[in-house]
């Protein structure tokens, strides 16, 4: 057996640069995941988009795609990295426990705002990569748009509009960890 | 202060305002319930409410009503949701044993012996049973901690109090079993009785039960911690990495751009499109298509009608009625006037008087015309005449 029935399935999400978490709500991402992480389908997987130019990799709970050779700047990743740099730390300022299989509501963020000075200037932050002017909720929603985009959560249940942060979320904290500081630079940083 | 005189009343006293205390019990953890709160649970008695008070059962405070701690910790304890996780009750349970063996050797007549026995034997059910009990309420505390308390120094030192609480019911394990398997090996060999046996037998399992639960819980407050120290230590570093983001320094004082340069994960690039051309065979012969190119269509249609090209208007002088005169020669009369007469048609024409001027030519052409559209009614013979350099036939009418 050289690939599975899903193997275009995989492909179409993966190229686009989402994820297939172990944790999404939707059933059939789950069966992905699943089919990916047996070992013997994982390493024909392997070879089949190795072939393509595609390198299948396991990351904490989900399988992303990546190159051989970089496609895009670096300028644009520094822009990219800086962007979700600042949204984990307002998420992470709202709540310590935002991690893979978290589970929120944009109305519990907004409720967190008149109490939390320092969440609030942080949101006031965020507002670079929204629509200028816009109200604390739009600037919320967006910014939770741009998540939903990258594929890092997911909108759980559209009747309560719960979000729930999936697994890619941990590549995001993987990223910001493997940024080193020196310890010289580090003691300077007032605590 | 007064207390009850015997269980009959005390449970009487429980059941008439049950409705009250099992109010009272499930909010016990919002501390505000309100005097006028309970009122209207005992239908506006007051008498009912100052009762429980007289008794201690229910304490007030203020405004605001709690169930007393004694009765608050047995309901808890009996119903199986206690939070606090009492280990001296073994400890002391463990030491009572101890006495009372001891007791059992110097009794000197039966009936001692086998009060203390039974003391004995209700002690050692009572440890298996706590020890359970102890077990179940620290693994539902640790996740409770874990899942719900939002602080997350409190989290850690909770969670790490929890464990210190595992690691003393271990202890208590290990003491029960010590006293169990070693240390009273005569009593038990002395003290023969069948259900102390069978209780020992029940303990034992218990208590096994117990260590491997133990041993799970163990693992999870491990991962437990391990997850918060993770955790705090990444925010810690995401603290400190905006913080230089923020100083505009995060390029030059950290390998940020070899890290990025060593990823080349697609979630970086922008959203790919493949622009595949449609199959023309499939645009031809698919049902489906033809449904998705009609929703194309009438979304592509423009709101634009278009007007019919229209002719230039028709100048007035065109339409001005120009009338045109002429007289036609009535072939019809001319015949029937011939058939009346005896000449012969060619004399006739030339001398007819018609309603104009007529040439010679033109009454030559009169005459032909005459013969071939009336030849059935004229008698063409076979003389002919000239005149003016035309020959002519006879013809008479018939």
């Amino acid at each position: 057996m050289n690939t599975t029935h899903y193997t275009s399935d995989i492909f179409e999400i993966l190229s686009k640069g989402q994820f297939i978490c172990s944790n999404s709500s939707d059933a059939f991402i789950r069966k992905l995941y699943g089919i990916i992480d047996e070992a013997q389908t994982f390493d024909s997987l392997y070879d089949y988009f190795y072939n393509i130019n595609f390198i299948l990799e396991k990351g904490n709970e989900y399988y992303l795609f990546t190159r051989k050779e970089p496609k895009v700047s670096l300028e644009r990743k520094i822009e990219a990295a800086y962007k979700w740099i600042d949204i984990v730390d307002f998420f992470k300022t709202y709540n310590n426990s935002f991690v893979s299989g978290f589970k929120f509501t944009i109305s519990e963020i907004d409720a967190q705002l008149s109490t939390n000075s320092d969440l609030k200037s942080k949101l006031e932050g965020l507002k670079k990569y929204t629509q200028k002017n816009s109200s604390h909720v739009a600037i919320i929603s967006k910014i939770i748009d741009l998540l939903i985009k990258d594929n890092f959560i997911e909108l759980q249940d559209d009747i309560s509009n719960t979000y729930k942060v999936l697994a890619s979320f941990n590549y995001l904290e993987e990223l910001i960890s493997t940024i080193h500081i020196p310890e010289e630079i580090a003691d300077e940083i007032p605590e | 202060m007064q207390t009850f005189g015997n269980i009959k009343e005390l449970i009487g006293s429980l059941k008439r305002e049950e409705k009250l205390l099992s109010e009272m019990f499930s909010k016990r953890k919002t501390l505000n319930y309100t005097y006028d709160l309970a009122l209207e649970l005992v239908d506006f008695d007051e008498t009912k409410i100052q009762h429980l008070i007289d008794k201690s059962v229910i304490r007030k405070n203020g405004n605001y009503l709690e169930i007393d701690e004694v009765y608050l910790q047995f309901f808890e304890q009996v119903l199986a949701v206690n939070e606090e996780i009492n280990i001296s009750y073994i400890n002391d349970n463990i030491q009572a044993i101890k006495e009372n063996i001891q007791y059992f050797f110097y009794a000197s007549n039966e009936r001692d012996k086998y009060k203390y026995l039974k003391f004995i034997k209700k002690t050692f059910r009572n440890i298996g049973a706590i020890t359970l009990r102890n077990v179940v309420d620290l693994r539902r505390n640790i996740e409770n901690t874990f899942k719900n308390e939002p602080n997350y120094k409190n989290k850690q030192s909770k969670l790490e109090n929890l464990d210190k609480k595992r690691r003393a019911i271990i202890a208590l394990v290990k003491q029960t079993e010590l006293l169990i398997y070693q240390e009273e090996l005569t009593f038990f060999k002395t003290a023969v009785d069948e259900e102390l046996s069978s209780i020992i037998v029940g303990l034992k399992q218990e208590l096994d039960e117990s260590t491997h639960n133990l041993i799970a819980i163990e693992k999870q407050v491990i991962n437990y911690l391990n997850q918060i120290k993770y955790q705090s230590g990444f925010l810690k570093k995401l603290r400190k990495i905006k913080y230089l983001k923020d100083q505009f320094t995060l390029r030059a004082s950290t390998d940020i751009d070899a890290v990025l340069n060593s990823k080349n994960t697609l979630v970086f690039e922008p959203n790919p499109s493949y622009p595949v051309k449609l199959s023309l065979d499939q645009l031809v012969n698919d049902l489906e298509v033809f449904e998705s190119i009609q929703k194309v269509a009438t979304k592509v249609q423009t709101k634009k009608t278009f007007k019919p090209l229209l002719a230039e208007a028709i100048a007035t002088d065109y339409l001005n009625t120009e009338i045109e005169e002429e007289i036609l020669i009535n072939l019809k009369e001319v015949i029937s006037n011939f058939l009346s007469t005896g000449n012969n048609l060619f004399d006739f024409i030339m001398q007819y008087d018609f309603v104009k001027e007529v040439p010679f030519e033109e009454r030559v052409t009169i005459y032909c015309q005459m013969i071939s559209e009336y030849e059935t009614e004229l008698n063409i013979g076979q003389e002919h005449q000239s005149y003016k350099n035309i020959e002519y036939t006879m013809v008479y009418p018939k």
